[in-house]
């Protein structure tokens, strides 16, 4: 079932160059329960299109198009007055973010800023608030939770506080859990235990999960269904086991083949000549065809729209109306 | 391919003066007692967590910080022993390229004169001659020579990080030490960089220190690896054994820990509970021993230091229990 739909999303943000469109069309569904890994490299709109979700951008200059909509139960997120986007904030959807430190009130215990969270969404006494933190903090595997509840964050390591900004995030039980780059500032060893968390967690609670990572091996492992972008747009939506198997867009591609392999030895990696346009001056026709090996005048000519390439999959590229095209 | 010991580091132990207000805590041991061998043409990768100490050890190999006890010797030559004089005149051969280039070059001078500086400061070039010879670095690691009077900032990440290769080239050194040369790279420009890496060191035979968190980048790059945890070296070893055949449990744990981008890779980890132990409280005996999984963890690794010994041919590993550690149960070990 289908739980939040994205639809022609676009983000853009006021430059002295004109506009900068970060996100430029974006359409995706999350269904009930489902892992959607979003993965791409810098600046190619994944974390805006999540604050987007959130209108987490609102006191900031972006603007959002007005035939953007963002489903959510019924709902458009995108036309809610603030009362009724703060109860979907945080109670239905969460979000988790890269740095942790800088998502907790250094000041206040975090027993007290979960039960905070508790508070501001549902009618509950400061002592029910209290224990049902340290049942979050049980439930995120923080060793001693009894006392834990009575730290600050800087007694905290890096791993902890994650999983004190992921039992946050649980509070209140959201539909939705949107994580955006949630292990990337993590050893990799501490990593390895909040992905597994998260997995868990996730299975467990029904919750669907939106990872947003520029690690493949992480979506690898954890999703479901993959959107990579690049350029501000999703090139290409399939499932994970489809996605790695035979990638549809020749950026998934190549970007499959320039990570060096930690399961096998590798000789010479694949390159990507060039480099990511900025958001200011996207190239015409196909964002991705200055740099693609198949290139020809369509795709300089021509964006190419989100098309069916078979099985469930859609990908932005001519190649599939013309797949003879292909380069070998 | 490899042949004579470049580098040699015996016994290498720094510490920093102790943390708190004042600094009057007890010194905290960054690297301990770690003796490591780089020989010529080889590239060595130094892997290890934060607070690993291997960004450490590399700068102690330089002498960017003064090691606290123990001995480098580069081609034979008492690093530790040198004058400053002297030192500047080895710096020559052997130099170094930091992860951010952003942070390691002069945001008031142009790309060009930074490339060019070392030139003059070694007094290898000077006026046009110089300038030749950083257009035709700046050729070699795959930059237009015609961006050199652009400024730091106007440049992107990957060809900050030439600049950062070409400026540490340009005195024609016989040894570089990368510390996470990489990190900070998108994956298409990481790749790119790995691969001008590779020809560099070909073309120039070149001897690397390869510091990385990234076992994946390791293993392409490196001919044989070092593990560190909390300052000691935890196994060395030819990459292909290592990779093939982990002796240390913490080696195998790393390895486990890395997403494989592979979604029909096995998903059961063993994963090293707890977080690694502060720098300053070092645990006794085997500092992995409170997050080991060995099944033959005993009192012995919680008293007991083990010895880093050679344990197969070439592989080196610093676990009482060596011989019986398990294979990593999930990852695929190609040949």
């Amino acid at each position: 079932m289908t739980l939040l739909s994205v639809r022609h999303l676009v983000t853009s943000f006021p430059t002295d160059r004109g506009p900068a469109r970060a996100v430029d069309d974006v359409s995706f569904d999350l269904a009930t329960g489902e892992t959607l890994g979003l993965v791409g490299e810098s600046g190619c709109g994944k974390t805006v299109t999540a604050l987007s979700i959130l209108r987490l951008l609102e006191d900031t200059t972006a603007h959002i198009d007005e035939r953007s909509t963002i489903e959510y139960a019924g709902r458009d997120l995108l036309r809610l007055d603030r009362e009724s986007l703060r109860r979907v904030r945080g109670a239905e959807i969460a979000m988790i973010f890269q740095d942790p430190s800088a998502s907790l009130n250094p000041v206040l215990t975090v027993g007290s800023q979960i039960a905070e969270t508790i508070r501001a969404h549902r009618d509950a006494s400061r002592r029910d608030a209290m224990a049902r933190a340290e049942e979050l903090l049980r439930l995120v595997g923080l060793p001693d939770p009894a006392r834990q509840v009575g730290a600050y964050a800087h007694e905290l390591s890096g791993g902890m506080r994650q999983r004190v900004m992921i039992a946050i995030a649980l509070s209140c039980e959201p539909k939705i859990l949107i994580a955006d780059e949630p292990t990337t500032a993590l050893d990799v060893t501490i990593q390895a235990q909040i992905l597994e968390l998260l997995a868990g967690l996730q299975q467990r609670l029904g919750m669907a999960m939106m990872l947003i990572t520029h690690d493949i091996g992480v979506v690898a492992g954890l999703a479901d269904r993959v959107a990579v972008m690049y350029g501000g747009q999703i090139v290409e939506q399939a499932a994970t086991a489809d996605l790695f198997r035979h990638p549809t867009h020749p950026y998934t591609e190549a970007l499959l083949r320039a990570v060096p392999r930690i399961d096998r030895p590798t000789t010479r990696l694949a390159t990507i000549p060039g480099m990511v346009p900025p958001a200011t001056s996207w190239p015409s026709g196909c964002r991705f065809h200055p740099r693609c090996p198949h290139a020809w005048d369509r795709c300089a000519a021509e964006m190419p729209p989100p098309l069916p390439a078979g099985g469930g999959r859609v990908a932005r590229c001519w190649l599939i109306e013309e797949p003879e095209r292909r380069a070998s | 391919m490899s042949g004579e010991p470049l580098l040699v580091l015996d016994n290498l132990v720094k510490e920093f003066r102790g943390g708190g207000l004042f600094r009057r805590g007890p010194p905290v041991r960054a690297v301990d007692r770690v003796s490591l061998t780089v020989r010529r043409g080889e590239a060595l990768g130094l892997v290890g967590e934060s607070g690993s100490g291997k960004t450490t050890l590399g700068r102690c190999a330089l002498r960017l910080v003064e090691p606290t006890a123990g001995t480098v010797h580069f081609d034979g030559v008492p690093v530790l022993a040198l004058d400053r004089s002297a030192l500047r005149t080895l710096r020559r051969r052997m130099q170094i390229v930091f992860q951010d280039p952003y942070g390691s070059l002069n945001p008031r001078m142009t790309v060009g004169a930074a490339v060019r500086e070392p030139l003059e400061v070694h007094r290898l070039a000077k006026g046009t001659t110089a300038i030749e010879r950083v257009a035709r670095l700046f050729d070699e690691v795959g930059l237009d020579p015609s961006i050199a009077d652009r400024y730091p900032h106007e440049l992107s990440g990957g060809q900050r990080q030439r600049i950062g290769i070409a400026r540490a080239l340009s005195v024609e050194p016989e040894f570089l030490a990368l510390d996470e040369p990489v990190s900070a790279l998108d994956v298409s420009v990481q790749a790119q960089v790995l691969n001008l890496l590779a020809d560099l060191r070909e073309r120039r035979r070149l001897t690397y220190l390869f510091i990385a968190h990234d076992l994946a980048v390791v293993r392409h790059l490196a001919d044989r690896v070092a593990v560190m945890y909390l300052g000691r070296l935890m196994e060395a070893g030819s990459t292909t054994a290592l990779f093939a055949k982990p002796l240390h449990p913490y080696t195998v744990s790393l390895l486990e820990a890395v997403p494989v981008p592979d979604p029909t890779a096995p998903r059961r980890r063993v994963v090293p509970v707890g977080d690694p132990p502060s720098v300053r409280r070092p645990p006794p005996g085997c500092v992995f021993h409170p997050r080991c999984p060995h099944p033959s963890k005993d009192s012995r690794c919680s008293t007991e230091v083990p010895k880093f010994r050679e344990v197969a041919p070439g592989q080196w590993a610093a676990c009482h229990y060596a011989e019986t550690t398990p294979a990593p149960p999930t990852l695929p070990h190609g040949r």
